[in-house]
């Protein structure tokens, strides 16, 4: 894919999660903290649990693009980074593909408040923002970074830069569904 | 980056260029130099609030807005841009500090666009790019202004009107909902006004 087109469409999708999340300010904070059923993630969690990710992640993109050599005109995807991002991203519908249970660490406490989580949420979208931008410099495909789960597994940076937006997009999704069931949109 | 647009596809910036740079100029030449094309689906969002706009563009197809998110709860439409205007987030543009608004495509849209950088450093060498610049800075002011005096001054039934007078074709290429956060009428306001017009 060229590389160009590839920062084009995951920026897109980032500012389109800060729209999201920016419209959360515009709710009361207690409601974004309450739980939509017994044992389920209110939207304060669910934003913990992005930016568990992003605190790990964004410093790790941060250090792989500073190593990076200069752009090269197409990216070509790792047959393991096409595979994490299909499995976690929702398809074209905007579906995912059945349930993933969230490894331990990365389990929100239930007392996360949104004052707090949201925007630390929307502080890390920038800086994603920015990230991507510094990319569009930098050669995606001679780089790479550990997966949180597995160090050992390194994908290029931009099959993390893919992973990591398809993750967020399967919980705004999630979000979407808190809202709905809270009847908050 | 190649720069392999034809000469006719330049046109649209020849003439906003035009009141200002004369044709054949080194100016003109150096101003049409630094445009890309871009081309984006609908609800593409192309600049966030918080983000500094890297761009001005011009548009060649579709409609697009800027809109502002207040944490009142409140979403409202600032301006719509579509064929040939100027596009992107002005005021974050010319300053260089992040924008209060995002700006997104309502519907599929092309534009050429140029980089901060490249138009400060033609305005560096060319005291007539500037000159045009502060132009089009100018323009924008006068009718930031003038919307803010209709805003403050008029009712809804008079803003409504004034839309109709001045721009009729926005009812049919924009969804009611953004004409009436773009006149700060509620959707129901905006439609009971529709339907007088029409009875």
């Amino acid at each position: 894919m060229e590389s160009a087109v590839l920062i084009d469409d995951l920026q897109a999708q980032v500012r389109r999660i800060i729209a999201t999340a920016t419209t959360l300010k515009q709710l009361l904070p207690v409601d974004l903290d309450k739980a939509p059923a017994p044992g389920a993630w209110s939207v304060a969690q669910i934003l913990a649990h992005l930016n568990f990710y992003g605190d790990y992640y964004l410093p790790a993109l941060e250090k792989a693009l500073a190593q990076a050599p200069p752009a090269k005109k197409y990216f070509k995807p790792g047959w393991l980074g096409n595979y994490f991002t299909k499995l976690i991203s929702p398809n074209a519908a905007g579906e995912v593909r059945g349930k993933m249970k969230s490894p331990a660490q990365a389990r929100p406490s239930s007392f996360v408040k949104a004052v707090d989580t949201l925007p630390v949420f929307i502080g890390q979208q920038q800086w994603l923002l920015e990230l991507l931008e510094e990319a569009r410099t930098k050669d995606l495909g001679s780089v790479r970074v550990p997966i949180s789960i597995a160090k050992m597994i390194r994908l290029k940076a931009g099959d993390t830069f893919r992973f990591l937006i398809g993750h967020q997009q399967r919980h705004l999704l999630q979000l979407t569904r808190t809202l709905h069931q809270l009847q908050l949109n | 980056m190649s720069n392999n647009i034809s000469p006719d596809h330049l046109e649209p910036v020849r003439q906003l260029a035009r009141p200002v740079l004369p044709d054949n100029s080194p100016e003109m030449a150096a101003l049409l130099a630094i445009w890309q094309p871009c081309d984006c689906k609908r609800k593409t969002v192309l600049t966030a609030a918080g983000e500094t706009e890297r761009h001005i563009y011009v548009v060649l197809e579709g409609i697009q807005r800027a809109f502002y998110l207040s944490e009142t709860g409140r979403e409202a439409t600032i301006v719509f841009t579509y064929p040939y205007s100027f596009s992107g987030v002005a005021d974050s543009f010319l300053t260089q500090t992040p924008s209060s608004v995002f700006f997104e495509t309502l519907t599929a849209s092309k534009f050429l666009r140029a980089g901060y950088a490249q138009l400060e450093e033609l305005q560096q060498r060319f005291p007539l790019i500037r000159q045009w610049v502060l132009t089009l800075t100018a323009h924008a002011l006068k009718g930031a202004l003038q919307r803010q005096a209709e805003l403050l001054c008029y009712s809804a039934e008079e803003k409504f009107r004034i839309l109709l007078n001045r721009s009729p074709h926005l009812l049919q290429l924009i969804p009611h909902k953004y004409i009436a956060s773009y006149l700060g009428l509620d959707p129901a306001t905006f439609s009971k006004l529709l339907g007088s017009i029409r009875l």
